[in-house]
């Protein structure tokens, strides 16, 4: 009997149609609204894809319009084919941007993922001091930190070099925390058969600690790498070349300069694109893996 | 293939006064298989834990094979370790989860491909070998689990509780299929459980633990019937066995023991161990198990002088037993068991024996066993 209801309940449309549309009077409430939210918050993202192709005749409408009526690339061209020849090209902003968020991005996870695992796996003197002062440098203000760090970057004469990009952003307490937790979750078990079988210290860390933290990683690697891409920090403080500088640093000089002008406008609107579109990206490759948890799937 | 030998062995914990494993003894044959058991918290996985190197051991030796183990990292050990919880790589298929111990061991690839196969036959786990361990069930969890420990073809295999995880009748299957396969290889295995009927059907020789304390080193049968206290008494066998505080008394030339109800006479052998002791006159235990309580006329027969009466409190029937318990004026209930034919009513006054060649006698302070 046990062995065929489930069969039974699995071809019956009509039980599905059922539990799909009984739902009681305040979840219809609840998701009605909730579905209302989620259009609205909606609404900034479809007006940066539409800003960006509307023709300068668009962009000025009052009141302004949300969709595109006639769609051209011409603000892209802008953005990269007119400013080809000025001093520091766009197209030198965005790749020392990328070149930056992916090398930083990287850099976080392996040195977040190697600080954490020792943290919660193992006991050594000292271990729960410095996991305490990794939470309480989670409580600063990132202003407190410019001036410390700038001395740091330019005693170390990092200063107009991509490491004085990269290395800020590699001490990521908030990463090491997330996946301090996460490992703290592996059954101590697991690791241990991975010693009897022969592995070592490292072998564990790599072939079984980090897969099973998989989720903790494509999180920690969405948030930095968000964090990363928007920052103009270590472009207004370590950075004197402008050949150095990145993107977002180059979007805020743009607007900066438009409070009362027509130039430029469009080229502003694309690029306001631009910077959105890595984001959404990654957040598209990682997501299946943070909702992905497995951690307990090979054990009990 | 193997002989353990622990010599003195320790283990303490930090700064605590009190030992987790206090001057452990023993010598394992090879090709036994060896039984810790224990309540929880006796130091029986502690024990198994030193010797996979997974902790350190305080104090003493221990050799595998003449060799001394105690410095050498776990994978230098020859030995596979079962976990309760199964511990398999989450990520890793079944395949690879057998596999990762000879990978790791740099064995060559038909090689591993070989000894993957082989020991998924032996478990009967070959269909599942593509499978992620999430889409097993927990006995055929356990199966990879053991077949990650055969397939390296280990000195010593080390169990750690490894069915407790599992449901009442799957835990009865895969007792036999360990046993058989204990057979079949033949490779000395130390199996740490806390379920007396484990110990007792699996085991070549079982050892009773308490406090980290070696209570009894034995087989089944003689841990049943010669029980050294009355911890290891208790500990094996269900319902546990009766005990029954008394004194000794001289009766003409004959010993007998009294409770404030009954007396019954102690046999010659038992006797003259009870008199060897000064225990005469004497408060001491009677142990007796449930099954050598009686309302058979063949033992009425046997022990005229041994019997006695009971109240029927309440009683559990087994299906092929019937387990009665009956008050006696004790502090405890007594427990018998009898054939599942006889029925009683409450409070019904129950006619009783005692097979006293099977009474066993221990010292009241020390616990200790008195009488063979």
């Amino acid at each position: 009997m046990a062995a065929v209801t489930p069969k039974a309940r699995r071809f019956n449309p009509f039980r599905r149609r059922s539990k799909l549309f009984g739902w009681d009077t305040s979840q219809k409430v609840i998701t009605f609204f909730l579905v209302i939210l989620g259009l609205f918050m909606l609404l900034p993202l479809v007006y940066i894809f539409n800003h960006a192709l509307k023709p300068y005749s668009e962009l000025f409408i009052f009141p302004p319009n949300i969709f595109v009526i006639n769609p051209t690339l011409s603000n892209f061209t802008e953005l990269f084919v007119v400013t080809r020849d000025s001093t520091v090209p766009a197209s030198r902003y965005l790749f020392n941007s990328i070149l930056i968020a992916v090398l930083a991005t990287g850099a976080v996870i392996v040195v977040s993922a190697l600080a954490a695992y020792p943290l919660a796996k193992h006991r050594f003197p000292g271990s729960k001091a410095l996991f305490s002062i990794i939470i309480i440098s989670l409580m600063f203000v990132p202003e407190t930190m410019m001036i410390p760090r700038y001395v740091v970057i330019s005693s170390i004469g990092i200063i107009d070099t991509y490491w004085g990009h990269i290395l800020p952003h590699v001490a990521a307490p908030v990463s090491v925390f997330l996946m301090k937790q996460f490992m703290d979750q592996v059954p101590d078990e697991l690791i241990e058969a991975g010693k009897i079988d022969g592995a070592r210290e490292f072998g564990i860390f790599i072939r079984i600690v980090m897969p099973i933290c998989l989720p903790a990683v494509a999180t920690s690697a969405i948030l930095q790498f968000q964090n990363i891409w928007g920052s103009t920090e270590t472009s207004v403080l370590f950075m004197t070349d402008d050949a150095m500088k990145t993107f977002p640093f180059f979007l805020q000089t743009l607007t900066q300069n438009l409070a009362n002008s027509v130039a430029r406008q469009g080229a502003a609107a694309a690029a306001s694109l631009v910077m959105f579109l890595p984001t959404l990206f990654i957040f598209l490759v990682f997501q299946r893996k943070v909702i992905a948890t497995m951690a307990h799937s090979g054990i009990k | 293939m193997a002989r353990i030998l622990f010599n003195h062995v320790y283990k303490r914990y930090g700064k605590e006064k009190i030992p987790a494993v206090k001057d452990f003894n023993l010598e394992i044959e090879d090709k036994e298989f060896i039984v810790f058991v224990g309540p929880s918290g006796c130091g029986k996985s502690t024990t198994l834990r030193m010797v996979a190197g997974l902790e350190d051991i305080s104090e003493g030796e221990i050799f595998i094979n003449n060799e001394l183990i105690n410095d050498l990292p776990p994978k230098d050990r020859d030995i596979a370790m079962v976990f309760q919880n199964y511990a398999l790589y989450p990520n890793m298929s079944v395949y690879e989860n057998i596999a990762f111990g000879l990978r790791l061991r740099k064995v060559p690839k038909h090689e591993i491909d070989l000894g993957v196969k082989r020991a998924a036959r032996v478990l009967e786990i070959e269909q599942f070998l593509d499978r992620k361990p999430r889409q097993l069930s927990g006995g055929q969890r356990q199966r990879v689990a053991l077949g990650r420990a055969i397939v390296r073809n280990p000195k010593v295999f080390l169990m750690d509780e490894p069915l407790s995880n599992l449901d009442a009748k799957l835990r009865v299957q895969m007792r036999t299929e360990i046993t058989r396969l204990h057979k079949q290889l033949g490779v000395t295995t130390i199996y740490v459980t806390h379920d007396q009927t484990e110990a007792m059907t699996m085991g070549n020789r079982i050892v009773v633990m308490r406090d980290g304390v070696i209570q009894q080193v034995d087989t089944p049968e003689d841990i049943y019937n010669y029980p050294n206290n009355m911890f290891v008494a208790s500990f094996i066998g269900a319902p546990p066995m009766n005990f029954i505080e008394g004194r000794v008394q001289e009766n003409g030339d004959k010993l007998e023991f009294h409770t404030r109800r009954f007396a019954l006479e102690i046999p010659e052998g038992k006797a003259n161990s009870i008199r060897e002791k000064n225990l005469v006159d004497k408060v001491v235990v009677l142990g007796i198990r449930p099954e050598n309580i009686s309302i058979d006329q063949i033992v009425f027969d046997a022990f005229p002088n041994a019997v006695f009466h009971g109240i029927h409190k309440s009683d559990e029937l087994m299906g092929a037993d019937r387990f009665i318990f009956l008050d006696i004026g004790a502090e405890n209930d007594l427990v018998a068991r009898v054939n599942p034919r006889y029925r009683f009513d409450d409070d019904e006054r129950v006619r009783l024996v005692m097979d006293m060649n099977k009474a066993i006698f221990f010292d009241r302070t020390t616990q200790e066993r008195i009488t063979d």
